[in-house]
């Protein structure tokens, strides 16, 4: 359904991402772990065009493009194509958590309104927040705001949806609430690229888990492959470190 | 020196005021002259493109260096003859001509500032996220980031304005016949006595003015934050 070749992208002189490739089939759950710095969000941020890769392909359905050759439409329908949920939930702060989801639809899409309010309210009851539509996100705790973000992502039925590491600007007690939204739409069969440390999460819904470092994939597998018996070095030292980390946590 | 009559600061006023149309009208014209280029100023300068952000850059810089006073004589003197230069006869032209002119320029380099702090308010995040949510640039501009910078910069703006009535006055030097100008006619014709009356009422019209202006955005600041806070606190 969606493929990337050979993504290519540097920030002046630094070269981010060496060369990455990516195949995505409808309802695939792709876990991406890495250290910090590895590309990992770069590598989100060019697949809907927030950043604009100078070299590599995508194929999304029909859409065959180079990332920097893809015209204005290609990028229009990816990016309604796609949803993408941010660390930090980026949420309008002169709308409320309905506002914040209809927008896109209304908008952006053009559906009549008392369907995009209807389509609205009904995400935000899938990530329990049907007692908030009217709230502001300065309203909300972090974690009501982060449900909001995904609403938002969800409320266009996209063919995929790019998590960008939705949890860890969260206090630890929130934590849960998103992830459980998280596995729940995994469960009903969506298709998710996720960037996050939470090995629990890709240990039980990840169908592929793939681990960055500098820029290129190192190594990729099933969580139970590459959880158990990881081959390349930097992936079991990255590995030992995050669970050693998840283990101090716990203490 | 003649001695001081208070009540001849009624009759002042009521000559002036019917001349403070004059200064509003101008006023008004500054502002939306002024405050368009100051979007388009803006927007060079967001934009990033090398040769607009560099001439939006002098123009803010220059003119923000120039004393109004100057810029007026300047542009009383040199604008005729530009514009002769392009065969455009603009020497019969009023002088509210001029001093709008004045003023828009020296207003839009400020509104320029004034929008951009307002616009580097906002998390960038904002503006992706609502082009992931398929909103196009013009939408994400004018649906979700102008309505926050508008009250983020509603303050400034406020003072921006009140500035631009109070250094509007200088505008009699070039001969307009505002509630400045008619209260300095009003003291040459009394061979420059009653002086002190005649500045005292206009110092109570700028005074009305500025609490009006303030009063007035203030109000439109409340409405346009109803229940809702721009700038959220960082979770
Ligand atoms: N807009 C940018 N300009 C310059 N450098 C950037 C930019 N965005 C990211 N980088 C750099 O790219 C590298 C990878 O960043 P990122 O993709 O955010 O990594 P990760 O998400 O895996 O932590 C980092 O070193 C970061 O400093
Ligand atoms: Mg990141």
């Amino acid at each position: 359904m969606l493929e990337i070749n050979n993504v290519h992208k540097s920030f002046g002189k630094n070269q981010i991402l060496k060369g990455v490739d990516l195949n995505v089939e409808k309802g695939d759950i792709i876990v991406i772990l890495g250290p910090s710095g590895s590309g990992k969000t770069t590598l989100l941020r060019c697949i809907n065009f927030l950043e604009r890769a100078e070299e590599g392909t995508i194929n999304f359905d029909e859409i065959h493009t180079s990332f920097k050759g893809a015209s204005k439409q290609d990028i229009s329908r990816i990016r309604k194509r796609t949803g993408f949920v941010f660390q930090n939930y980026n949420l309008f702060a002169n709308k409320t958590a309905l506002q914040n989801v209809t927008e896109g639809l209304i908008v952006g899409r053009k559906i009549p309104k008392d369907e995009a309010i209807r389509r609205g309210k009904q995400a935000l009851d899938k990530v329990g927040l049907s007692d908030r539509y009217d709230y502001y996100p300065s309203q909300l705790s972090g974690g009501q705001q982060q449900r909001v973000g995904i609403a938002r992502a969800i409320a266009a039925e996209p063919d995929v949806i790019l998590f960008d590491e939705p949890t860890s600007a969260l206090d630890p007690e929130l934590v849960g609430e998103v992830l459980g939204v998280m596995k729940s739409l995994a469960k009903e069969g969506a298709t998710m690229i996720v960037v996050t440390h939470e090995m629990g999460f890709a240990q039980d819904v990840a169908n592929e888990v793939v681990f960055m470092d500098g820029g290129v994939i190192v190594e990729k597998g099933t969580p139970s492959e590459l959880f158990s018996r990881p081959k390349d070095e930097r992936t079991i030292q990255f590995l030992k470190r995050i669970i050693r980390e998840d283990f101090d946590y716990s203490i | 020196m003649r001695p001081f009559h208070p009540q001849l600061i009624l009759t002042a006023l009521s000559k002036t005021l019917p001349y403070l149309w004059v200064t509003i009208a101008v006023m008004i014209a500054t502002v939306v002259i002024g405050s368009l280029i100051g979007l388009l100023l803006t927007r060079a300068n967001i934009r990033r493109r090398l040769i607009g952000r560099s001439i939006a850059q002098i123009y803010i810089y220059v003119t923000r260096c120039i004393p109004s006073i100057v810029l007026l004589f300047i542009v009383y003197y040199g604008l005729p003859e530009l514009l002769l230069a392009f065969g455009i006869n603009i020497n019969n032209a009023s002088r509210a001509v001029f001093v709008i002119t004045t003023f828009s320029i020296l207003f839009s380099a400020n509104m320029a500032e004034v929008f951009r702090s307002a616009y580097e308010a906002i998390d960038p995040g904002q503006r992706e996220a609502a082009l992931c949510a398929g909103l196009s640039e013009w939408q994400t501009f004018h649906r979700i980031l102008l309505p926050q910078c508008t009250v983020i910069a509603l303050p400034n703006f406020t003072n921006a304005l009140v500035n631009l009535m109070k250094e509007g006055s200088l505008a009699y030097t070039i001969g307009l016949l505002d509630i400045m100008g008619k209260g300095q006619v009003m003291i040459g014709q009394n061979n420059g006595s009653f002086a002190l009356e005649t500045y005292l009422a206009l110092a109570i019209v700028y005074w009305c003015m500025t609490l009006l202006i303030e009063k007035v955005f203030a109000t439109l600041e409340k409405h346009l934050t109803r229940g809702q806070k721009i700038l959220s606190d960082a979770p």
